[in-house]
């Protein structure tokens, strides 16, 4: 082998069946889905076989294994690459698409790297039935609190031991797809005081009593993808669904279930991001060639392509630092200093890219008919560079482990 | 297939040459930046580790390793001294040039002497830049005329080429003169001259603001005779030989891209172990936020730039294999089909102007956290510095690489006067 920088056959295939399937299919939708608040179940279930069928968990019920650690057992393809690719070309349909489709979701990595058999079985078991038309099923990842975001060590929600069940207090907000899950990892403490050690992962299954949904948050954007408060009040949970079993919590090992899930799943938000980027940059660009005379000189000209080219470079080297953590996590290599600069890269560079994008395309390409998705991607991207860690947040990540003895700050 | 991590054979080499970079080139800095050139111990190693000819096609007497090779390589050397790989001994962008636009066996005779034992001392030069726009036309102001008797024998050549790297050192160069003289940038011809050729003045070498050890310098040409064997390019049409022209153009700005990630690795690196250890306020000064993200920011430019370096350089050797009917990279069957050029010079002109930008950011951050200490001579890190913004007007400006990426992104002609050096390009899009 060599380095290099090309897709398979197979990839590439792939890669333009979803970019016609997301132009074609999804993008006259989803303006309507942004207005109504959501995605109708059919059209999720339709798009969860099509993807089943070529391959691709970036939506799956969650049995199929992420990358394994050995990479002499890797799967033609790379499950984590190939979902970037897969994700980007769905967002570039519609940015709340990939965060709407059934399965366990950003749920799925912490069960699956730190559940134990029994409760992977049980957990994923739910989601058995979708790929035979069974209902479809969510699962969700609820870490944040209204006092403790990025700093994710002091969240507040309490855990006690009581018996064979333990008592959660607490408030979570902005879960993506909280209501609607079937079950929710949530994080909590047995005292705040002990910081990370003192975290425990809970799978905490709907209508468990005194687990609740709070409000569904009205957003700036991403607006089908559904966002909820969930409200913990003396919920007993099943010691059985303390994820990873007793044994798990030794040492700090529950702070680092929380933060193993991103390593993975950055580079995928990230890409993300850059297919709400590309379809701004892609727009800007048939706006440009649609509306400016290229045989004549245009003074204003050289300064347009020169904004368009930075912003389709900016996209493009994102686009690589996706890849290369993503085929990081792939081969099994340690990528938390890659996965957190694809995600920084990736966040920034698609928000200017939908800034650049609607300065473009001026006036008329904030409101009418063909432009009107274009003030959608403005409103849609800016949670990029905040959800699965601001870009700040990415910045502590890649500075630790690029300085000597930072343990914070 | 995606793969980020280099062979086992590209890892060997990364290694000599990364050595090389550590042991003689790095230490020699200041040195070497005093003297303005490598002195000839430094050219010999460099010589016998193949460095002059990585780039090139075996079919020309290059090593055949690739631009991705080439570029690996590249990095390490501009690590050690930027200004290093363009004092080298070797053809320089004279091979690169020379590929593109003569035929193989043409090329193969012209470069042969420069893998050959002495090659450390034997340079070569491309004439593109001249000091003075035409005013009144558009092209080149150096003029080539077909003798009188008949272009088949010879041209006469008259101008002054300016900004030509190597210019004292090198035996031959290539001159670009407009032959044409109402066709603009689609009238030129390219010429092989040797220093020795009548008519021919090395004129003083410049004073330059950084990369001191390579040499940056003019030549003027008065009624320079040349034979008609000397002009290259001949077997292609007007259109080919553009094509070419901006192929050439396009390979080595990357190759110089690839030198700006390496000089970034640099700057980036003394400036992390510089605020590792300078404390302030009683701790390193890295552990102050607004340092430590400005090193996070710096590392993912140097990381960015270099995945766009080598996804050009991966486009280009997958071209190169298709149209020199080289072994496959592996399973044809489930391989994509070859890019076209135009997605090639897409790839490049994005890596060229990313990579200048990440080099004189990470040379800029990299002066301002060592405070007071930047600004002097002590630390290697003004040298970078002043060398980012040399190396970033070496070859393709960012400014005339994005002009190039939005062409090829808009699907616009993508023709010389779009992209090249030129007080035409200034009007690139009329």
């Amino acid at each position: 082998m060599t380095i290099d920088i090309s897709l398979t056959k197979r990839q590439l295939e792939t890669r333009e069946m979803i970019r016609a399937f997301a132009k074609n299919v999804v993008r006259p939708l989803a303006l309507g889905w942004d207005r109504e608040g959501g995605i109708p179940d059919d059209f999720l279930r339709n798009l969860a076989m099509m993807a089943t069928s070529i391959g691709s968990n970036a939506m799956s019920t969650g049995l199929g294994e992420d990358a394994p650690k050995d990479p002499s057992k890797k799967k033609s393809g790379g499950g984590n690459l190939f979902n970037a690719l897969v994700a980007e070309e769905l967002s570039w349909g519609d940015g709340a698409l990939p965060l709407c489709l059934p399965g366990p979701g950003l749920g799925g990595p912490p069960v699956r790297a730190t559940g134990t058999p029994e409760q992977k079985e049980r957990f994923f078991g739910v989601f058995k039935d979708m790929a035979a038309g069974g209902p479809l099923r969510w699962g969700a990842y609820g870490l944040t609190e209204p006092a403790a975001g990025s700093d994710v060590a002091g969240i507040r929600a309490s855990c006690r031991k009581d018996g064979e069940h333990w008592v959660l207090n607490g408030r979570k907000c902005y879960i993506t797809n909280g209501a609607k899950a079937s079950w929710t990892v949530i994080f909590a403490t047995i005292d705040p005081a002990l910081g990370r050690a003192g975290h425990r992962a809970f799978v905490v299954e709907k209508g468990t009593p005194g687990f609740s949904v709070g409000r569904l948050e009205e957003k700036m954007g991403l607006r089908a993808s559904e966002t909820a408060e969930l409200v913990l009040e003396d919920c007993r949970v099943p010691a059985a669904n303390l994820l990873g079993g007793e044994e798990a919590y030794v040492s700090k090992e529950g702070f680092m279930t929380a933060m193993k899930t991103f390593d993975n799943t950055r580079p995928l938000v990230g890409a993300m991001a850059l297919g709400i980027g590309g379809a701004a940059y892609d727009h800007a660009c048939d706006f440009v060639k649609d509306h400016y005379v290229l045989s004549r000189p245009i003074p204003r000209y050289a300064a347009l392509a020169e904004r368009l080219a930075k912003v389709g470079r900016q996209l493009e080297a994102a686009r690589l630092l996706c890849w290369r953590a993503a085929w990081m996590a792939d081969a099994g290599v340690p990528n938390a200093k890659e996965a957190s600069m694809a995600k920084a890269a990736a966040g920034q560079a698609a928000i200017r890219s939908c800034i650049e994008a609607i300065e473009i395309c001026g006036a008329e390409g904030s409101i009418a008919g063909d432009n009107a998705l274009l003030e959608k991607w403005f409103r849609d991207i800016k949670v990029y560079d905040i959800f699965e860690g601001t870009g700040q947040i990415q910045r502590i990540v890649i500075s630790k482990r690029l300085l000597t003895d930072l343990k914070s700050f | 297939m995606i793969t980020f991590e280099p062979s086992d054979d590209q890892k060997l080499m990364i290694e000599s040459v990364a050595q090389f970079a550590r042991t003689v080139l790095r230490p020699r800095l200041r040195e070497t930046e005093r003297q303005r050139s490598l002195p000839e111990d430094v050219r010999r190693t460099a010589h016998e580790l193949g460095l002059g000819v990585v780039a090139l096609p075996e079919i020309v007497s290059g090593a055949g390793l690739g631009l991705v090779t080439a570029a690996l390589l590249e990095e390490e050397v501009a690590w050690g001294d930027p200004a290093a790989a363009f004092a080298f001994g070797g053809p320089g962008a004279f091979g690169l040039a020379v590929t593109e636009l003569a035929t193989a066996e043409e090329a193969a005779a012209l470069l042969a002497p420069f893998s050959a034992e002495g090659g450390h001392d034997r340079f070569a030069a491309v004439a593109w830049g001249e000091a003075k726009p035409v005013a009144d036309r558009a092209g080149l102001a150096t003029m080539a005329r077909p003798d009188e008797a008949g272009a088949e024998k010879g041209y006469r050549l008259t101008g002054e080429k300016a900004f030509i790297v190597n210019a004292d050192r090198a035996e031959a160069f290539l001159v670009f003169a407009q032959v044409e003289a109402d066709k603009g940038l689609r009238g030129l011809g390219a010429f092989v001259v040797p220093k020795t050729a009548r008519g021919l003045t090395v004129l003083p070498r410049a004073t330059t603001l950084g990369l001191d050890a390579a040499s940056f310098g003019a030549i003027r040409l008065e009624d320079v005779v040349v034979p008609a064997s000397a002009r290259l390019g001949t077997h292609l049409d007007e259109g080919a030989f553009s094509g070419a022209v901006v192929r050439f153009f396009a390979r080595s700005a990357l190759l110089v891209a690839a030198r700006a990630v390496g000089l970034s690795r640099a700057a980036f690196e003394v400036t992390r172990e510089y605020v590792d250890g300078r404390k302030a306020f009683g701790k390193p000064i890295g552990h102050f936020q607004a340092v430590a993200f400005t090193i996070a920011d710096r590392a993912m430019d140097v990381d960015g730039a270099r995945a766009l370096v080598w996804k050009a350089a991966s486009s280009w050797d997958a071209f190169d294999r298709a149209r020199w009917n080289l072994p496959a990279l592996g399973d044809p069957a489930k391989s994509a089909p070859p890019p076209k050029e135009r997605e090639c010079l897409l790839a490049t002109a994005r890596a060229v102007a990313t990579a200048h930008e990440a080099a004189m950011r990470c040379g800029d951050d990299g002066v301002q956290l060592h405070g007071g200490a930047g600004f002097m001579r002590d630390y290697p890190v003004e040298k970078l510095m002043r060398d980012a913004k040399q190396l970033a007007l070496c070859s393709l400006t960012a400014e005339h690489a994005d002009q190039l990426a939005a062409a090829c992104a808009l699907g616009l002609p993508v023709d010389p006067a779009l992209v090249l050096p030129t007080a035409e390009s200034q009007n690139a899009f009329v």
